[in-house]
């Protein structure tokens, strides 16, 4: 049986179990990489003064919100004497020499990170299979194909499968168009995208600077709820952090609603779902109503135009971002004759098919007579998609969707890009409005696999949208 | 939608495509970009584009020197370095 954060702390406390021991539990099974859900783990040596930093405020009974916890980070989040990767081979030999500001806050509240997190090359896919250090295994298997390896989802691959196969309390992942979302669903654990601008972008490898949100992934909504209270800070280096008051997310997380709340189901998510899928939110639906809540039917007019949108504007914004690796400051140089040489060279050789994808679009839907076409009106109908979403919860407090579009896949599956892409319908409308959403385990599929659904809020009321997820986690347990 | 000229594209994206991969991509590129073309079916005359969805003021600093790094410490990654400076092929002749 999986621990909460507030257990573990807890043991802590009463020195049932010493830091030490702990982090231990976790580095062993971390080390296996049974699933490949590690580019690197840290070394106990490393970790060893935090470690006993943190067992001598326990034993001084001050400690941190996060003392001792040992955590997983997305090897995108740079680390401060610890190579960064962003799983690419054009950034395998790069070890930075500061720390995000969310990777900061982790440590400032007393957290140990176990490793980093294989992810897709540079956050973009949704299956972890395009990481230069190869896929991460879902540690979930088809009750009816037991020999396959399954996709975990992605980006935040191997950050959701850490947590799934217990090699780790928590972890860190970033979300662009779902890649925290997803992966939890396919992985049955929670995972939280904050509303864009709550989380500081600031040393995180850049995909898509207008979408990039960085987010827990946890085996429950208090754990999230735990981890956010620690990154969710204004940060004056981050031209898009918000400056507004920050609540507390994990007092009163299991308080009633104080009145009656309105959940919309757009009926235009359900077209086509399949059986399962739409199991997940009629049971929703079912063991939330016993409580003060009303369901409604809503319905979006944008949807059918999310992805088109997002596949302009994400590789658009990479295309750019992307420009920076070329071989000369930082990153693995190939030899040219001269300095063009290095930087096609470099480039070419650094970057995989997925990546080169995406920068080719981008360089394409940006490039002179196609720039008005496509990226400026992809950024004009994200506007409307925005306006959409607003619309809808003028009428209602949240809206109810599933994560991901079917179960967790094999490796392998899917080799058309587009089936990939459209893995993150569910998710992707939600980041192209900047809203925060949250997917908790919702059941499990015929073949055993699980699945997720998605709650989605209003503009920094993470608050709320917690306390709902926590609600739905407990009846959804329940009726298991 | 017209013909893409892949050449162009990796050129501007600073990528050297192989030969035998060139139409791989271009194939690739067509149907992704014919995917994404249902957008030219919304009127937006009136619309305005979405940089930032939070509509908050981005917010800028002033113009100050803040020491963070040292030399050392940038050019620590650097591929090939020359005392302190990154070093690169002769550019001029």
């Amino acid at each position: 049986m999986k621990q909460s954060i507030s257990q573990i702390k807890n043991s802590l406390k009463k020195k049932s179990i010493s830091v030490e021991e702990l982090h231990d539990e976790f580095f062993k099974k971390a080390k296996l990489n049974y699933n490949n859900a590690y580019n690197l783990i840290t070394d106990k040596a490393q970790n060893k003064s935090l470690i006993n930093e943190s067992q001598k405020r326990y034993d001084n009974s001050n400690s941190l919100p996060l003392d001792g916890i040992p955590l997983g980070i997305k090897d995108l989040f740079c680390t401060k004497g610890v190579r960064t990767t962003a799983s690419s081979k054009i950034l395998s030999n790069f070890t930075p020499n500061y720390e995000s500001f969310v990777t900061q806050q982790l440590l400032n509240n007393g957290s140990i990170f176990i490793g980093k997190n294989n992810c897709d090359e540079f956050a973009m896919g949704s299956s972890n299979e395009t990481s230069h250090f190869g896929p991460v295994i879902n540690p979930w298997k088809n009750k009816n194909e037991p020999n396959n390896n399954l996709v975990p989802g992605g980006s935040s691959g191997g950050s959701a499968a850490a947590v799934a196969e217990g090699s780790c309390v928590a972890s860190m992942g970033t979300d662009t168009g779902g890649s925290i979302r997803q992966p939890a669903s396919l992985c049955g654990i929670v995972g939280l995208k904050p509303t864009f601008g709550s989380c500081s972008r600031w040393g995180i490898v850049a995909f898509a600077s207008s979408l990039d949100q960085a987010g827990p992934l946890t085996n429950c909504v208090e754990d999230a709820a735990h981890i956010l209270n620690s990154i969710n800070k204004y940060d004056f280096n981050d031209s898009t952090s918000s400056n507004h008051k920050r609540d507390d997310y994990v007092k009163d997380l299991n308080k009633k609603f104080e009145k009656k709340i309105k959940i919309g189901i757009p009926s235009d998510y359900l077209k086509d779902v399949s059986q399962d899928i739409l199991n997940q939110i009629e049971n929703a639906k079912k063991v939330l109503s016993q409580h003060d809540i009303e369901f409604i039917d809503v319905e979006f007019t944008t949807t059918e135009y999310a992805l088109s949108t997002y596949y302009i504007l994400a590789p658009a914004e990479a295309s750019s971002n992307l420009a920076r690796y070329d071989g000369i400051r930082y990153g693995v140089r190939e030899k040219g004759e001269n300095l063009d040489d290095i930087y096609l060279n470099s480039r070419t050789k650094g970057f995989g098919d997925e990546v080169k994808r995406r920068i080719l679009i981008g360089a394409y839907v940006l490039s002179a007579g196609y720039y008005d076409a496509y990226y400026r009106q992809a950024q004009k109908v994200r506007r409307l998609i925005k306006n959409d979403f607003e619309r809808i919860l003028r009428d209602v407090d949240f809206i109810l969707t599933p994560t991901t579009p079917n179960e967790a896949f094999k490796i392998g599956d899917k080799l058309d890009p587009i089936s990939m892409y459209k893995n993150d319908i569910y998710t992707v409308p939600t980041s192209l409005a900047g809203l925060p959403g949250v997917s908790i385990p919702s059941g499990l599929s015929s073949n055993g696999l699980p699945l997720g659904i998605q709650f989605i809020g209003n503009y920094f009321q993470e608050k709320k949208l917690l306390q709902l997820a926590a609600l739905a986690e407990k009846e959804l347990a329940f009726n298991e | 939608m017209s013909d893409i000229d892949i050449k162009r594209i990796s050129y501007l994206a600073k990528l050297k495509l192989p030969q035998e991969k060139e139409e791989f991509y271009a194939n690739s590129l067509k149907e992704i970009i014919k995917w994404v073309d249902n957008l030219k079916q919304i009127d937006t005359n009136e619309v305005k584009p979405l940089h930032n969805v939070i509509n908050a003021t981005e917010s800028i600093r002033n113009d100050e020197i803040n020491k963070h790094n040292s030399v050392e410490e940038v050019l620590s990654n650097a591929p090939e370095r020359a005392q302190n400076f990154f070093k690169v092929p002769k550019v001029v002749d």
